[in-house]
């Protein structure tokens, strides 16, 4: 018995010599907490989905690392005449990854596909009227009325060759049961997948007959999901991955303190705020009101008052994040530079308001919150019902994970609520649109808009913001929006989310706010 | 004989029936899966059109009759996430877990066995006493805690074994096995230590007290007043006679190994059926979730229904009491 024990003993001293790694230094390998649902980058209209796929297809213009749109497969586009769409010069000689050529063919195609039913990304093409092919590499999109920021919201549209499609059947999206552009992919990118397992991992190599100047030094990259931060932090450390996105709050700390890794923070593209129930007659879960004192700009600046936003920053989010004052980022194209601070934290101002509203003894309330959605979700909003209690308003926090969470705000079973909101288009005008815009089915406006917050200023504006050319004139009417959106506290803007990536410290790279992660800009050292 | 046969097989068939019942009663709470399914820009209109489309609008009665009809035929849906068979996603998935199920049984017989046998004859010796105290890790210690302390020891401060994964697989015919790769075999260690922990100091106490009480019977006095030699009468003798309940609680922990095999595959973030099932939970996948829960409850009926049978066969007097008096 003995024997067997010491046999063991060596057998398990001997196998880390035996089994030591061989890893190359040009082998690159990150770790994602969601794995892209799919290949096809018109089916699914998500940031893992699109991030991801942003390394193998490729659009007409792309972001650059500064977020500005620049040529990609179009090498110059210009405005047709007095705004009725644009015309797009295509790049000649780019080839896809299957050999076939790149032509204004393939443009249609991908616009027909993106834009059909069965895709996701239809909303993208709902301002285009018709696309039309000029020559082999000129392409006409019509737009119903004048689309300044038509080409910014296409950075993410990729364009798919036709024949492939066509060959393996695959000429439309299909996300229910899949097809052949689920699980394989042809773009024209810098890398090309080469293995795809689903939930398992996912190999890119790169594209040699790509039309771009290499930056990176990758002869190979894998990408990994994993779910557990814990475990992604190990493999972190262990150097068993290059990369993780995101690092554990908690953990920046500790990993700034260990010289085989560095974290690299920025700011994400989501402001995370409260939303309130516009049009409510009463509120669900209040114990003392029948009335809804959400519906009184004062009771909304009220909570704006009692809200200590940089204490929630230094203790929850331990300074990774920014306060803020609008629905979008600094980042982001359309940003109300002129826009002033919102209401300071001030307790006081709070009561007296909350007593000019008529609630001077304060009210209760249901506060809904997810709590695996956003970077401690669930730690800021206890935070927010802790000093909403001592302006008299007391919350019943009600936290629950986001897959419950949607349908409750859907179904209105809220008094107050947490949304964090990341615009597609990088635009201002973007979460006008989903979230402050009269909710309109059928034209698809504030279809985020749960409370119906409606403001008849803010619905005249909107169509005129997305049509107006000229940008002073534009950035006006935008900066009116903010100031009626503060004014009128229809959301309370809290802060922009952080982004914390941790890589191996031989690793360079650049991290967007659109946390896209780009590998054509990673280089090992 | 056959009618006590056919009677375990009709109320087998009736457990499974409610399993899947109450499983599809709960798929409503664990949320909404429209939302993952659409991207940001979606409409109302876009909502309820994939809703009635996935018949996720009927009552969960009518989606469970639906299911089993065409369980039936074999046919278990697609997932919502990958936009694939089921079928095909769990028979892809099923060798990870079932070879990570296997080291850790086997591990866990081999070593519980080993140790049990000799904390047992070594009663009172320190390394017999030190080896009981720290099995009660094994015992008390949560998996997760275990599989995250293993990491960081073993990965993290030594460098010695993977944190996560399966390593490189081959591909044997639709079966994908780590045994044939070192990366494969080193990524087994942990996890397969992990989930047998558990297991293992288990049978290892179930063991020793058996070994004990058989040490103390008449026919080992009487083997070593013969003057046997110690092996001769520890192993020959006692063991044999100790493995009757030591098998029975084997059988019965071979299906937990697998169904418990979630959390280790989590931790490990190990690519079996287990980390299926727990990311079907989080994307709210229900064909995914329904197919696992069903696979696991005809596990361990199957199972069951195997022990039963063999009691049967094994025990004359159940034999007489079934068909006789009920």
């Amino acid at each position: 018995m003995l024997r067997l024990l010491r046999s063991a003993a060596c057998a398990a001293a001997l196998a880390p010599a035996i089994l030591a790694s061989t890893a190359q230094a040009e082998e690159f390998s990150w770790a994602v907490t969601t794995d892209p649902q799919t290949l096809d980058p018109h089916a699914v209209n998500t940031a893992a989905v699109l991030g991801f796929l942003n390394n193998t297809y490729e659009g007409l213009v792309r972001r650059n690392k500064d977020m500005r749109i620049e040529p990609a497969l179009a090498t110059s586009w210009e405005p047709i005449g007095a705004g009725e769409g644009w015309r797009f010069h295509l790049r000649e000689g780019v080839t896809f990854q299957d050999g076939s050529a790149f032509t204004a063919e393939d443009v249609l195609f991908s616009y027909q596909r993106a834009a059909s039913p069965e895709a996701d990304t239809a909303s993208w093409f709902s301002p285009v009227s018709d696309v039309k092919i000029v020559d082999e590499f000129t392409v006409d999109f019509l737009t119903t009325s004048p689309n300044p920021i038509f080409p910014d919201s296409i950075a993410n549209w990729m364009i798919m060759d036709s024949g492939w499609a066509e060959a393996n059947a695959a000429e439309r999206p299909d996300k229910e049961s899949g097809n052949y552009a689920t699980l394989n992919a042809n773009g024209t990118g810098a890398f090309q997948v080469t293995s795809r397992e689903p939930g398992l991992r996912t190999v890119l190599e790169p594209f040699e007959g790509w039309w771009g100047e290499v930056e990176h030094n990758i002869t190979r990259a894998e990408m990994t999901p994993i779910q557990n931060p814990a475990t992604a932090l190990a493999a972190l450390l262990s150097g068993d991955v290059d990369m993780i996105n995101p690092v554990p709050i908690q953990d920046v700390a500790r990993l700034q303190d260990n010289p085989d890794v560095t974290v690299t923070q920025g700011i994400e593209a989501r402001v995370i705020m409260l939303g309130f129930p516009h049009q409510a007659e009463a509120l669900k879960f209040s114990t003392d009101t029948d009335e809804n004192p959400f519906a009184d700009a004062r009771v909304r600046q009220a909570v704006a008052h009692a809200i200590n936003v940089p204490a929630i920053l230094k203790t929850i989010m331990r300074d990774n994040a920014e306060p803020v004052n609008q629905l979008v980022s600094a980042a982001m194209r359309g940003y109300s530079n002129a826009l002033g601070d919102g209401p300071a934290y001030d307790p006081d101002a709070a009561r007296a308001l909350l007593a000019e509203a008529g609630y001077p003894d304060g009210f209760s309330f249901g506060f809904k919150c997810p709590n695996n959605r956003y970077l401690n979700d669930e730690a800021v909003c206890q935070a927010i019902t802790a000093m909403l209690a001592q302006a008299g308003m007391t919350a019943s926090l009600d936290a629950m994970p986001v897959q419950n969470y949607w349908p409750e705000l859907r179904a209105g079973n809220y008094d107050m609520f947490l949304l964090g909101w990341s615009p597609g288009t990088f635009d201002a005008e973007h979460p006008i649109r989903f979230l402050a815009a009269t909710p309109n089915e059928a034209q698809k406006l504030g279809s985020w808009n749960f409370g119906g917050f409606s403001n008849a200023r803010v619905d005249e504006l909107l169509p005129q913001i997305q049509s107006e050319i000229d940008e002073d004139a534009r950035q006006a009417m935008l900066d009116e929006v903010a100031q009626i959106l503060q004014d009128e506290m229809a959301y309370v803007p809290l802060y922009v989310q952080p982004l914390i990536w941790g890589t191996r410290s031989n690793v360079t790279l650049t991290q967007r706010p659109d946390n896209f992660f780009i590998l054509r800009w990673v280089s090992v050292n | 004989m056959l009618a006590y046969i056919i009677r375990r097989m009709a109320q087998s068939a009736l457990v499974l029936l409610i399993v899947g019942l109450v499983a599809f009663a709960m798929f409503h709470f664990v949320g909404d899966p429209i939302d993952n399914m659409l991207g940001q820009e979606r409409t109302a209109d876009d909502i309820e059109r994939l809703r009635k489309q996935l018949g996720l609008d009927r009552p969960f009665v009518v989606q469970y009759f639906k299911f089993l009809e065409n369980a039936v035929q074999g046919n278990f849906g697609m997932s919502y996430r990958q936009g694939r068979p089921v079928i095909d996603i769990l028979l892809e998935r099923a060798p990870a877990t079932l070879e990570l199920a296997a080291v850790s049984g086997i591990l866990a017989i081999v070593f519980g066995i080993a140790l049990g046998v000799f904390t047992a004859i070594k009663r009172k010796g320190f390394a017999a006493n030190a080896i009981m105290s720290v099995s009660l890790i094994g015992v008390s210690l949560p998996t997760f805690l275990i599989g995250i302390l293993l990491i960081y020891l073993f990965s993290v401060e030594l460098g010695w074994l993977p944190s996560f994964g399966r390593g490189n697989v081959v591909d044997l015919g639709g079966w994908s096995t780590g045994f044939l790769t070192t990366s494969g075999l080193k990524a087994l260690i942990l996890p397969s230590i992990t989930l047998g922990l558990y297991q293992m100091t288990l049978i290892m106490r179930l063991v020793r007290s058996e070994m004990l009480e058989v040490l103390r019977q008449d026919y080992i006095r009487f083997a070593r007043a013969r003057g046997l030699r110690d092996r001769n009468v520890h192993f020959r003798h006692a063991l044999k006679n100790t493995m009757v309940p030591v098998i029975t609680v084997i059988g019965l922990q071979l299906g937990s190994i697998i169904a418990f095999a979630i959390i280790t595959e989590t931790v490990f973030q190990w690519p079996g059926v287990g980390l299926l099932f727990i990311n079907a939970i989080q994307f709210v996948d229900i064909p995914v979730m329904a197919a696992y829960l069903m696979l696991i409850s005809v596990m361990f009926v199957g199972i069951n229904l195997i022990v039963d049978i063999l009691y049967f066969f094994i025990d004359p007097r159940l034999r007489v009491d079934r068909t006789g008096g009920h």
